[in-house]
C-alpha cells in the first residue's frame, strides 16, 4: 500500500514540476518577445534620427548619401540580415560624427543630442534583449525541456549579432 | 522624467530602521521618484513601526541572521509571504524594483509572488561562495523572472555573473552631490589633517591599519592629525594605540550632513583602509564630491570607483607601509593633491541622484515596454497557453 502512495506522489510531483518548467519556459519566451519588442522601436528610432541628419546641416553630401543608404538598408532589412544592417548604420554614424566637428544650429545640436541618448538605450536594451536570448538557449537545452519538447512550436530564439563597439 | 507618473514598488530586503548601505540607497530613491511625481510604496521590515515615513509599508519584524560576515536583518515565512502578496495585489503597480533579490529575505518572496515588470538591483559583493552554488538551481528560475539586472558595481557584477551566470547593467548608487558641493573650509579641522568617516569599531573598515601607519607618518610630518568622525565607542579603540600617539587622534562622533560637507572639504586627506566586504563604497564618492583628496586601499571596489587611481590615490590593501608612504607622498605634494581632488570633484558628478535615477528610469522604461503591471504570478500560464486561453 505504502508503495503506491510512494508512486502517487511521485507522479503528481513530476507533473507539477513540469507544468512549472513549461511556465517557466513560456515566461523566458514572452521575456524574449518584449525585450526585442523594445529593440527594434528603439533602433526604428535611431533609423529615423539618422534620416534627419542625412538631411540636415551636419552632413556633407558624400556622407549624407552613405547615411541616407544604410538607414534605408536597416529600415528595410529581414531579420537574418537585420543586425548587419543596423551594424553598418552604426559604422556611417560613426564615420561622420568621429572626425567631430562643430555643429551650429539648435535643430542640429538637439538631433546629435537625441541620437546620443538613443544609443546608450540602444546598448542597454541588446544586453537585456542578449540576456533573455542566453537564458532561453541554455534553458532550452537541459534535458528535461527538450525530451517533453516543453517549448511547444516556439521557434528557438537567435542571438543578435551587435558589433558593440560601432555603438 | 517627464513621462505620466507610475505606480513604483520598492522591496527593500533589510530592516528599514537599521543603518546601512542598501536601506539608504532606496531611501534616497524613493525620495526622489515622490518628488518627481511618482506614486512609490517601500515593502521593508521594519523593527519599530511608530516612526517609518509615510511611503514605507512593514512587511513584519526582521530576523537577525548572520550572513556574509555581519548580521542581516531579513524577513521569511509563510506570514510574510502572505503579506508581500498582499502588499503586490493591492498595490497596483506598474513596477517592482526588488532589491538584493538573491538573499533570502522578502525581495526573494516577492520576485516569486509576483508576475509582469520587474527589476533587480544586485549590491553585494562577495568571493565564490558554495552555499550559493548549492542554492542556484532554486534561485535560478526565481531571478530569472527578473526583466532587468542592476548591479551597483563592477564587482557587483562579476558576483553575479560568477554565482548566476547572468549578467546585468552597471548603475552606481547615488550621492546627493549639491550637499557637498560648498562645504567650508575650517580652521579646527584643516592643515595636516587625516579624516576617516565610518563605524570604525567593525574591522573591516579597516581603522587598524591607519593606526599602526602613523607611527611612519608622524616622523616625516610632525604635525599630523587623525580626525575620526562616525558613531561607535571609542574608548576601546584609543586603548590599542600607542600612549605617545593618542593626542594627534581626535574622535569627532557622528557628524551632520552639513558638518560632513566642511569636514570633506578641511581635511588634507581623506582615508578608506577598508579590508573588503564592499561592493561600492558610497563615502569614497561623497569624499570626492565634497573635494576631498582620497587615499583608500585597492580593494575591487574602490579601485575600479577611482578609475585605477586616476580620481584618488590607492594602496596595498592591509599593508600599513604602503598607506604611511602614499600618505607621505600627498602630504608632502599639495599640488598633486589639488590635482586629484580637482579631477575627483568633476568625477563624482557623475554618481548624482539626477544623473543615476535617469539611468535606473531609463530602465524601468524599458521593462515596462509592451506590459499591462505587475500581478500576481501564476503558475497556469503554460496551461492556459495549452488550452488555447488568453492569458499573460
Amino acid at each position: 500500500m505504502e508503495k503506491y502512495f510512494f508512486i502517487a506522489f511521485f507522479v503528481i510531483f513530476a507533473i507539477w514540476y513540469l507544468s512549472y518548467s513549461a511556465t517557466r519556459l513560456d515566461r523566458l519566451h514572452h521575456r524574449v518577445e518584449t525585450s526585442w519588442a523594445n529593440l527594434d522601436g528603439l533602433l526604428q528610432r535611431r533609423a529615423a534620427v539618422a534620416l534627419e541628419i542625412a538631411k540636415s546641416e551636419i552632413a556633407d553630401p558624400a556622407s549624407s548619401l552613405l547615411l541616407t543608404a544604410a538607414a534605408h538598408q536597416a529600415r528595410d532589412a529581414q531579420m537574418s540580415a537585420r543586425s548587419q544592417a543596423e551594424s553598418g548604420l552604426s559604422g556611417a554614424l560613426g564615420l561622420l560624427l568621429s572626425d567631430g566637428h562643430l555643429v551650429n544650429g539648435s535643430i542640429e545640436k538637439d538631433l546629435l543630442r537625441e541620437l546620443s541618448e538613443l544609443t546608450d538605450k540602444i546598448r542597454i536594451a541588446i544586453a537585456l534583449h542578449v540576456d533573455a536570448v542566453n537564458r532561453t538557449q541554455m534553458v532550452r537545452a537541459k534535458a528535461v525541456f527538450r525530451i517533453f519538447r516543453l517549448a511547444g512550436r516556439a521557434p528557438l530564439p537567435v542571438t543578435y549579432e551587435f558589433e558593440a563597439d560601432v555603438l | 522624467m517627464t513621462l505620466k507618473s507610475l505606480r513604483i514598488g520598492l522591496v527593500c530586503p533589510y530592516g528599514w530602521d537599521t543603518p546601512g548601505g542598501v536601506q539608504s540607497h532606496i531611501r534616497d530613491l524613493a525620495e526622489y521618484l515622490i518628488s518627481k511625481g511618482h506614486f512609490v510604496s517601500v515593502l521593508a521590515p521594519v523593527i519599530n513601526e511608530e516612526n517609518i515615513p509615510e511611503y514605507v509599508v512593514s512587511a513584519g519584524k526582521p530576523i537577525a541572521i548572520p550572513y556574509n560576515g555581519a548580521v542581516a536583518r531579513v524577513l521569511f515565512g509563510p506570514i510574510a509571504f502572505a503579506r508581500v502578496r498582499q502588499w503586490v495585489s493591492n498595490g497596483n503597480f506598474d513596477l517592482l524594483h526588488l532589491h538584493e533579490p538573491a538573499i533570502p529575505s522578502i525581495s526573494l518572496l516577492a520576485c516569486w509572488a509576483a508576475e509582469g515588470p520587474m527589476v533587480g538591483t544586485f549590491h553585494a559583493a562577495a568571493k565564490r561562495q558554495k552555499a550559493i552554488f548549492a542554492i542556484g538551481p532554486i534561485l535560478e528560475p526565481v531571478i530569472e523572472k527578473l526583466t532587468a539586472r542592476i548591479a551597483v558595481s563592477e564587482a557587483a557584477r562579476q558576483t553575479l555573473t560568477e554565482h548566476l551566470e547572468t549578467d546585468a547593467v552597471v548603475i552606481p548608487n547615488g550621492i546627493y552631490a549639491d550637499r557637498y558641493r560648498d562645504g567650508e573650509v575650517l580652521d579646527k579641522w584643516s592643515g595636516n589633517t587625516i579624516g576617516f568617516i565610518g563605524r570604525f569599531e567593525e574591522p573591516r573598515k579597516g581603522l587598524s591599519v591607519l593606526v599602526s601607519a602613523l607611527p611612519i607618518i608622524a616622523r616625516f610630518a610632525p604635525d599630523v592629525r587623525v580626525l575620526v568622525a562616525g558613531p561607535g565607542d571609542h574608548k576601546g579603540v584609543i586603548d590599542e594605540i600607542d600612549p605617545q600617539l593618542r593626542h594627534r587622534f581626535e574622535f569627532l562622533g557622528r557628524i551632520s550632513e552639513i558638518e560632513k560637507a566642511d569636514f570633506l572639504s578641511s581635511i588634507a586627506i581623506y582615508v578608506a583602509p577598508n579590508t573588503g566586504g564592499e561592493s561600492f563604497g558610497i563615502i569614497l564618492a561623497e569624499a570626492l564630491a565634497g573635494g576631498a583628496t582620497v587615499l583608500a586601499s585597492d580593494i575591487p571596489a574602490f579601485d575600479s570607483l577611482l578609475g585605477r587611481g586616476q580620481y584618488g590615490a590607492l594602496f596595498k590593501s592591509e599593508d600599513s607601509q604602503d598607506l604611511a608612504k602614499v600618505a607621505i607622498d600627498l602630504l608632502r605634494d599639495s599640488q598633486k593633491r589639488k590635482d586629484l581632488s580637482r579631477k575627483g570633484k568633476d568625477y563624482a558628478q557623475r554618481f548624482d541622484w539626477d544623473v543615476v535615477a535617469e539611468d535606473i528610469y531609463s530602465i524601468y522604461e524599458m521593462a515596462m515596454v509592451g506590459s499591462s503591471g505587475v500581478t500576481l504570478s501564476s503558475e497556469n500560464r503554460a496551461w492556459n497557453r495549452f488550452l488555447g486561453r488568453e492569458g499573460n
